[in-house]
């Protein structure tokens, strides 16, 4: 399975969620899989500016060049989207959030109804799979990683997919690999 | 009564947020004493001159639109920024006021809940949310198409410039409709043509790019960068 990694965290000298990656990857990669991972912080990625360019100037991409078109490009042609990331602030990284909004040119702007609700219609023939690896916060509760799951659901059905796997990196990597390969 | 407003939108001025706001804010302002400040969060470069004014807010309204299933970057950006003042005793009461072009308010209903923790865990009091759908080019849309909703914010702003709260009534009926019952959806279909034909394919043609709708630039058959 080819598996593409958003690495979120903000900062590197947070080294928790940077080990447990490292670690991850190189079981995956034991185990046959493709990784590849981008760590965001240190690309060059610059905010959706609510354009729309990417739907309707030159649809399917982004009229601001920068690093965000290698990663929507791996991504799609990803089997798995891991967004992985510390909780602060009750969710995801900011960082992690910058390249969510620029994963829309992936989208088209029609809207189609499937099961029941409005969604955007596919651009692409088929999606990859979502996954989310969290990192605790001090103050993380129960109900800030269930608010977190639900709207990682939510996206991924607006991304044509679903949330495949939800992973907290208090447990152990090999857990988390045996978890994907499973997929 | 001042109200600290934060316009989350990546638009900024040239929002369908600062659309809704518009006629929210006259309301707002027609109680003598009352006065508004707005401040624009997709300019970064202005982000410790917001968290100025949001520490010295009394109360703050954030307005912005559903951005993949969430808040925007800007948005989250400023919400980082925020975590010095978790439990401070002086924060300001938050309102919320979100939108989303997906018609139906269920869309932003995670986004309501994360929203309302959140001002728990800055401590700070909660006036509410209101959910807003089908926002997507209210800003380009002609007078006739926009009046109904307009008074109807008008007038959420003036019970809030009045009571400091938003009205039930007026929020339930801005959060119309939660969801398409069976018998309506095929109503709604009708309805997504239009913004096809209307509103997609316009811009689509106007740029020369309604033959290239459906590009696929980052499918494999096109060659790596």
């Amino acid at each position: 399975m080819k598996i593409v990694v958003l690495n979120g965290s903000p900062d590197s000298r947070r080294f928790e969620l940077d080990c447990y990656l490292a670690e991850l990857e190189g079981l995956l990669e034991t185990r046959g899989h493709v990784v590849k991972s981008f760590e965001l912080r240190a690309m060059n990625i610059g905010h959706c500016t609510g354009c729309w360019g990417c739907w309707v100037k030159t649809p399917g991409e982004c009229v601001i060049r920068d690093d965000s078109q290698k990663v929507c490009r791996a991504a799609i042609n990803s089997d798995l989207l891991l967004f992985a990331s510390p909780v602060i602030m009750g969710f995801t990284s900011a960082v992690l959030k910058k390249i969510s909004d620029r994963l829309i040119p992936l989208l088209h702007p029609y809207f189609e109804i499937d099961r029941g609700e409005i969604h955007h219609r596919k651009r692409y023939e088929r999606y990859p799979a979502v996954g989310l690896l969290l990192e605790r916060a001090t103050d993380t509760d129960e109900e800030d990683l269930e608010l977190i799951r639900d709207i990682y659901a939510r996206m991924a059905l607006d991304f044509k997919s679903e949330l495949k796997f939800t992973g907290l990196t208090g447990n152990p990597a090999e857990e988390a690999a045996d978890a994907l390969d499973r997929l | 009564m001042l109200l600290t407003v934060f316009n989350g939108s990546p638009r900024g001025r040239a929002s369908n947020t600062a659309c809704l706001l518009e006629p929210f804010l006259e309301g707002f302002s027609e109680t003598a004493g009352n006065a508004y400040e707005l401040h624009y969060l997709a300019r970064e470069k202005e982000l410790e001159e917001h968290i100025r004014a949001f520490s010295e807010a009394e109360c703050a309204l954030w307005a912005f639109p559903l951005y993949t299933d969430c808040m925007p970057w800007a948005v989250k950006n400023f919400i980082e920024a925020l975590a010095p003042f978790c439990g401070r005793q002086s924060n300001p009461s938050l309102g919320f006021l979100i939108h989303s072009g997906f018609p139906e308010s269920l869309h932003s209903h995670n986004l309501k809940r994360y929203l309302e923790k959140l001002a728990s865990r800055l401590g700070c009091p909660l006036i509410g949310t209101v959910i807003k759908g089908g926002s997507e080019g209210i800003r380009e849309q002609p007078p006739a198409m926009t009046r109904a909703l307009f008074r109807r914010m008008r007038e959420l702003g003036q019970v809030f410039g009045r009571s400091g709260g938003f009205d039930p009534v007026l929020t339930a009926r801005l959060a119309q409709p939660v969801r398409f019952s069976v018998w309506k959806l095929p109503v709604a279909r009708i309805g997504l043509k239009m913004a096809e034909l209307m509103y997609w394919n316009r811009m689509l043609k106007g740029n020369g790019a309604y033959e290239k709708r459906f590009a696929r630039p980052y499918s494999q058959d096109n060659a790596e960068e």
